[in-house]
């Protein structure tokens, strides 16, 4: 047996992100939102385009880093949660990759991206690809998934670097397929930096 | 006054939706991150793209929930602003005013709390989403387009304020 990603999203759907008496959502080690994903698509486009073609690499390794650090963060905190425990780990039989497809399932139950591992060489690289995800109705050009290539680089960390919180900057991610680029499928590619 | 929500999740795409409006999760690490790029590219004009699209993709939660429901006092619909800010994590605020302008407070706030978990105090306020929340807020609740309301912090938890001020005004 390995990670069923479906049967692992229909468990973590149910989890509802509600808040507490001060308005705010403590899980995972972390404060969580809950946005339109209009938010965070027009931000990404936006600033983008207030940016000079001079500058344009430093707004995109920005965007990457804002999603790469939340999910180093809030990864660890979700592989180390209850609700992984009970939802993934008994399917878990092939160490850190059955966690990282774990990760994976939960990356698509939040509604960040219907995605999964297509290839993975331990400890190497990692090629992810997603059918559907937000960043997709972006507007803007080129390959924009910057959220994805961020996470995607953070969970190959938590998997297979240092461990946790001393694995950062060890992958990096970039981004080889994009919808919103016209491609039929996003395809992320994770190696060694 | 308790929102009512209708939480989908589409079983093709996977998809998320609270109210017919797409949504998704992330945590106060991303929050911080992108306060802090506004504030990094600030000379850009960043700092004021941020809460023109906090405004602008807010607005639109408000506005169909206050419509769909038949809410149209003033009060009413920024107390529905109110409970939406809860609902999405973002702290607990309370809001009142007129057409010329008005006060929101923020006992919690996710931004500030976030940024301050992650780098403690701040020299100055931090918050631009919330003053496009809040603009958006307002212009729902007083019929009036985008850009008519300016949002100001005059008083910050990231700066160890007991409690964030927004001071609203029509533009």
């Amino acid at each position: 047996m390995t990670v069923m990603r479906d049967q692992v999203v229909r468990q973590l759907v149910q989890v509802e992100a509600k808040a507490n008496d001060n308005g705010l959502i403590p899980a995972f080690n972390v404060l969580v939102n809950q946005l339109p994903c209009t938010f965070w698509n027009t931000v990404a486009e936006r600033m983008m385009a207030i940016t000079p073609p001079d500058r344009k690499t430093a707004m995109e390794t920005a965007l990457v880093n804002c999603a790469y650090e939340c999910g180093y963060h809030t990864g660890y905190g979700i592989i180390t949660s209850p609700e992984f425990e009970s939802a993934v780990m008994p399917m878990v039989t092939e160490g850190a990759k059955d966690v990282l497809r774990g990760a994976y399932a939960v990356f698509t139950a939040w509604g960040w991206a219907k995605s999964g591992i297509v290839q993975i060489k331990e400890g190497e690289s990692m090629t992810i690809r997603a059918v559907d995800y937000y960043e997709a109705d972006s507007g803007g050009e080129g390959r924009r998934a910057y959220m994805i290539r961020g996470v995607s680089a953070a969970f190959m960390e938590l998997a297979y670097a240092a461990p946790y919180p001393n694995g950062m900057n060890t992958f990096k991610s970039d981004q080889v397929r994009g919808i919103e680029a016209g491609d039929q499928f996003g395809e992320f590619a994770v190696s060694k930096k | 006054m308790a929102l009512d929500i209708k939480h989908t999740f589409d079983e093709n795409t996977f998809r998320h939706s609270i109210n017919g409006h797409g949504f998704v999760l992330h945590c106060h690490h991303y929050m911080s991150l992108t306060t802090k790029l506004a504030e990094d590219f600030a000379d850009l004009g960043a700092v004021r793209v941020l809460a023109e699209v906090a405004e602008d993709t807010i607005r639109p939660v408000i506005e169909s929930y206050v419509k769909e429901h038949g809410i149209t006092a003033p009060a009413d619909r920024l107390q529905v602003g109110c409970e939406y800010f809860a609902f999405m994590g973002l702290g607990t605020m309370t809001a009142s005013g007129s057409a010329a302008g008005g006060e929101a407070k923020l006992p919690h706030s996710h931004v500030d709390e976030g940024w301050v978990q992650k780098w403690g105090k701040h020299d100055k306020p931090i918050n631009h989403f919330t003053r496009g929340f809040v603009a958006a807020m307002f212009a729902v609740a007083f019929d009036k387009p985008a850009r008519s309301f300016e949002a100001a912090e005059t008083a910050s938890i990231v700066m160890g304020a007991p409690q964030s001020v927004l001071s609203v005004k029509a533009v």
